[in-house]
């Protein structure tokens, strides 16, 4: 075994990364303001709009991710009547399944950073004429994500491995390449190699979300 | 005609009447002390001013203008326009502990009045210096000892200008030795004729500073009236055993 191999074979599993990326990129800009919407939704006075926040947080998180993505790619297509018109591209229904999943594990994350909340914040807000608008966007929001923080940056990591998931759904990505050469040339080196880039991502979150919390440490 | 005049306040929570027909009136530039014991509704009371309680029946009325006139409130604007009169400070201090001292004066008026940046940075620049925490202005809360929040909490109520100042237990939550720093500035506030309602615990402080004490007993005014008639002439059994605990 030699550079020139792991070289040839590290490029196609790049490429491949970059389909990880992306999906991350994606699922991640999506799913945490969708999250946000679902946490405020679950906590509003309207009973219809909290039940069906609830109802849908309960479904999403109590079935697996891969399932919801198989039900996307080949579960839609072949609803009758309407299935013709559910056929998407495979990369974006798998977005469209990791956004709906993710959001609802922050809506779960941020109820909790919610709850963390003194409801003398809201008082002393109150009493200091801010609107609701107000007290939500420079009082709450920003505590909240104080104390979500850390789950977000878990939860992110998590979804950095849960990309491998698009293997399932023949998205050609980093584990596709590495199991293809892994059969073409009946050697395991393909998948250390996955593993590192899996590491690596891993690892610049790591240093990211540790940027973040330093920064929203507030003292 | 008092500045604050509150008639026949009622408010129960489920079962439970908290306040039972509250009648009582603050004059201008009045320091008025309620005392009593805990659970006697004096938070409950204090808190209906600023309408962080709604009232069940009666009236308060500040500068002439009704919030809740016979149990029926003002609209959204005229709720808003009376209570920003008023200025609270509650036990627990309750600063946002994700803005700086200086942010935590500036961020109401910026954004409740839209006030000029300059205009804020002079008037907490000087409220700061009557605190005492000019040099605390670039600190989180988190590093402030009680007795500096509560002070930083008494600026940022100030800053709205507001004609009436509303105190709830403002050192129950302090160590004894930090008590002091926080009385001297609402002393401070007093000398300079700040109309003021405090909830209060400290006999020695309400005797020294208060026009008027009002004694609060199982949701009722039992009596009110100067320092020296409530401390040495109290008409009522009630005052004259709370008093004579609390002294103790
Ligand atoms: N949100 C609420 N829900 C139900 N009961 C309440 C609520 N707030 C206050 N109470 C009850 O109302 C009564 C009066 O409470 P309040 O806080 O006004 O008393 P207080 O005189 O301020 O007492 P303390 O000296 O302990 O602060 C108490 O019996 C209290 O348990
Ligand atoms: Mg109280």
């Amino acid at each position: 075994m030699n550079i020139d191999y792991l070289i040839n074979i590290t490029v196609p599993m790049l490429e491949g990364a970059q389909m990880t990326v992306l999906l991350f990129f994606i699922a991640i800009i999506a799913s945490l303001p969708l999250g946000f919407v679902l946490t405020l939704m679950a906590n509003s006075k309207s009973k219809p709009l909290a039940w069906f926040a609830h109802t849908y947080i309960y479904v999403v998180r109590g079935t697996p991710l891969l399932l919801q993505l198989l039900f996307i790619c080949f579960g839609l297509p072949i609803i009758p009547v309407i299935g013709d018109y559910l056929v998407m591209d495979r990369f974006v229904a798998a977005c469209l399944g990791f956004i709906l999943n993710y959001a609802a594990y922050f809506a779960e994350i941020f109820r909790g950073g919610l709850l963390a909340i003194d409801k003398g914040q809201y008082e002393a807000a109150q009493v200091l004429g801010l609107n609701r608008w107000q007290t939500t966007t420079k009082i709450i929001v920003p505590q909240m994500v104080r104390v979500a923080l850390p789950a977000i940056a878990n939860e992110s990591i998590t979804l950095v491995k849960d990309t491998a998931l698009l293997y399932a759904v023949a998205v050609p990505e980093l584990l596709y390449f590495a199991q293809t050469a892994v059969n073409r040339d009946f050697t395991i080196a393909p998948f250390f190699i996955a593993g590192i880039i899996y590491l690596l991502m891993a690892f610049v979150l790591t240093l990211f979300f540790k940027s973040l919390e330093r920064r929203f440490k507030f003292e | 005609m008092g500045i604050i005049e509150v008639t026949n306040l009622k408010k129960s929570f489920g079962t439970l009447d908290v306040l039972k027909d509250v009648t009582f009136e603050v004059g201008k530039g009045e320091v008025v002390a309620v005392i009593g014991p805990s659970g006697s509704g004096k938070s409950t009371m204090l808190r209906s001013l600023v309408n962080l309680e709604q009232v069940n029946g009666g009236s308060i009325a500040v500068e002439g203008e009704y919030l809740v006139k016979d149990g029926v409130y003002a609209n959204p604007q005229g709720i808003k326009r009376i209570t920003s009169k008023m200025g609270m400070v509650f036990q627990h201090f309750h600063l946002f502990p994700h803005l700086t001292v200086q942010e935590n004066l500036e961020l109401a008026p910026r954004l409740v009045r839209g006030e000029p940046a300059e205009e804020s940075r002079r008037k907490r620049d000087e409220l700061l210096r009557k605190v005492g925490l000019t040099d605390k202005k670039e600190a989180y809360p988190a590093k402030l000892s009680g007795g500096q929040k509560q002070r930083v909490a008494i600026a940022r109520a100030l800053m709205m200008n507001p004609a009436i100042m509303l105190f709830d237990e403002p050192t129950s939550a302090l160590d004894p030795e930090l008590t002091g720093e926080v009385l001297q500035v609402i002393k401070q506030l007093a000398e300079e004729h700040m109309t003021m309602v405090v909830v209060t615990h400290e006999m020695g402080f309400a005797k020294e500073v208060a026009d008027k004490i009002v004694f609060m007993d199982n949701g009722e005014i039992v009596e009110s009236g100067s320092p020296d008639e409530l401390f040495h002439n109290a008409k009522h059994e009630r005052t004259k055993s709370f008093l004579h605990r609390s002294l103790k």
